[in-house]
């Protein structure tokens, strides 16, 4: 393929795909409490609103502010770009899983500064929720990688994405996709762990932190959010799609497409979670990561059973 | 590594006592524990299959109909009765457990692969991991419980692995003797109903950490 289709596919993925797919979502959840709801593009009327819109700024800001939703978007495309998260991409640099690790870290600092700087105490109370929510689901994410990591004999992710001995280690694929999928819901705040359309402050966890923002810095911060959002949904989609063994052998675009439909039923499936679950209550939070890292330590073990070959 | 069904099963059912332990609820564990004993007579009757022998056949009818349905229904009867929906709460805490269990899964691997395996046909050490690892999982779930109704369940995973372990390593037992322990296990889940019932009249509660004191 030529390098301007696979940049010009690349680009494409990068910038329309988030949106629509948080938009694929708010509609599902529209259609499953009967109403007609907003198109699956009106996230890019919401976004082009915001650019337009003027800024308020409290008096107590420093320059942080503004550093951190500049940093946080440019760390989740630089992670777009190490991540193999589509099979078509310009480059596939080396992409340690500790790298991608603490860059999905560094992107979370940063928020958490922009909360805090702005002075308003539900910023601070939002991050620092974010920040033990976090400490509670990273083990999840990193045992998941981890488990991928020991059937491919290697730790970098875009080796581990285009491994293609399939013998017997389906049941890692599903556990660490599985796994990958319910970290990204409470990574994101998603459902059951924090309702992401919620008007009342002292529930919010992750919209806690972006009340202060408003206008293009909003506007920085919601994209960052749904390019993680479709970041996350497609590294599990595409485990799921790899436990069919015959994926590693179709063509780039034939992977393409079918990666970026797994992400949008992925969105969908989404969409019907969050109107089935009911929040939990913040307490109970630990409980429901706790199972996620056992999915986790399960696929490990499965992949070091698989792989020593017993 | 190539499992074969009767394996499979078994270690799909020492799975799923390892997440018996991370919910407190009575009617998930009950539920939990009714589909790990249907996997278990499942491995039963593929081994029958491999080894060729009928009573393995009768015997996996028998633990589906006994151990996999009256006894959980008799026990969710009972929790009814009580009005006991949930563990009080356990020494430890149910995630931690649960990962403790998974720990233990793993360690029982490197255990049961140091037992002698006779090259018989359909018996295998992955089926011998997945009967230690149910006894420890139920032994976890005896410790770490505090309910009556919780304390039965851990004896009936616990009687599970020791059969597994038996099914897995020894050409499995006589119908006869089979029948014998499915019925003593069929009264002594009875008989422990009774003394739940027992309890709770006395006491007005069935949490056995407040049973140490003698009363008269």
């Amino acid at each position: 393929m030529s390098s301007i289709a696979t940049w010009s596919s690349y680009l494409l993925t990068v910038i329309i795909f988030p949106p629509l797919c948080l938009g694929v979502v708010r509609k599902t959840k529209a259609r499953l409490q009967n109403r007609v709801g907003p198109a699956v593009w009106q996230p890019f009327f919401d976004l082009h609103r915001l650019t337009k819109k003027r800024e308020t700024l409290s008096d107590t800001m420093c320059g942080v502010f503004r550093l951190s939703t500049v940093v946080g978007l440019s760390t989740t495309f630089a992670l777009a770009w190490f991540i193999p998260w589509v099979p078509i991409k310009p480059w596939s640099p080396h992409a340690d899983i500790f790298t991608v690790i603490y860059l999905f870290a560094l992107e979370r600092f940063f928020t958490l500064l922009g909360a805090m700087d702005s002075g308003s105490a539900f910023g601070a109370f939002g991050a620092s929720r974010d920040v033990t929510l976090n400490l509670l689901v990273e083990p999840a994410l990193c045992l998941a990688l981890v488990s991928l990591s020991i059937i491919a004999n290697s730790t970098d992710l875009g080796a581990i994405f285009s491994f293609s001995h399939f013998s017997t280690v389906s049941l890692v694929w599903f556990c660490a996709g599985t796994s990958i999928f319910l970290t990204s819901l409470a990574e994101l705040g998603r459902m059951p762990v924090d309702d992401p359309t919620t008007h009342l402050e002292l529930t919010m966890i992750h919209e806690a932190m972006t009340l202060e923002a408003s206008a293009r810095n909003l506007f920085l911060l919601e994209f960052t959010r749904m390019l993680k959002l479709t970041l996350f949904l497609a590294l599990s989609a595409q485990c799921y799609l790899r436990i069919w063994a015959g994926f590693a052998t179709l063509a780039p675009f034939q992977q393409e497409l079918l990666v970026l439909i797994g992400v949008l039923l992925m969105a969908i499936f989404v969409g019907i979670l969050e109107s089935l679950v009911v929040k939990l209550q913040w307490r109970k939070v630990p409980e429901f990561v706790a199972y996620i890292v056992t999915v986790s330590l399960i696929s490990v073990f499965v992949a070091m059973a698989g792989n020593t070959s017993l | 590594m190539n499992l074969s069904a009767p394996e499979l099963c078994l270690l799909m059912a020492a799975l799923v006592a390892c997440l018996t332990l991370g919910s407190l609820h009575l009617s998930v564990n009950l539920g939990l524990f009714a589909i790990e004993t249907v996997l278990i007579a499942l491995a039963t009757a593929f081994m029958g299959g491999i080894t060729g022998d009928r009573e393995l056949y009768v015997i996996a009818l028998l633990i589906f109909c006994f151990k996999a349905f009256t006894v959980p229904l008799f026990l969710s009867w009972i929790s009814d009765k009580l009005m006991a929906q949930r563990d009080i709460g356990s020494f430890l805490p149910a995630p931690l457990s649960m990962h403790l269990c998974l720990i233990l899964f793993v360690l029982s691997f490197a255990l049961a692969k140091e037992i002698p395996v006779s090259h018989a046909a359909g018996h295998s050490w992955p089926g011998a991991s997945a009967g230690i690892s149910l006894l420890l999982s139920g032994l976890i779930l005896m410790l770490a419980r505090r309910l009556a109704i919780s304390q039965v369940v851990g004896f009936l995973v616990i009687e599970n692995g020791i059969y597994t372990f038996a099914l897995t390593q020894t050409r499995g037992m006589p119908l006869m003797v089979e029948m014998g322990i499915l019925l003593d296990l069929l009264v002594a889940v009875m008989v422990a109903g009774l003394l739940i019932f027992k309890i709770q009249k006395n006491f007005e509660h069935i949490d056995i950490a407040q049973l140490k004191d003698l009363r008269d």
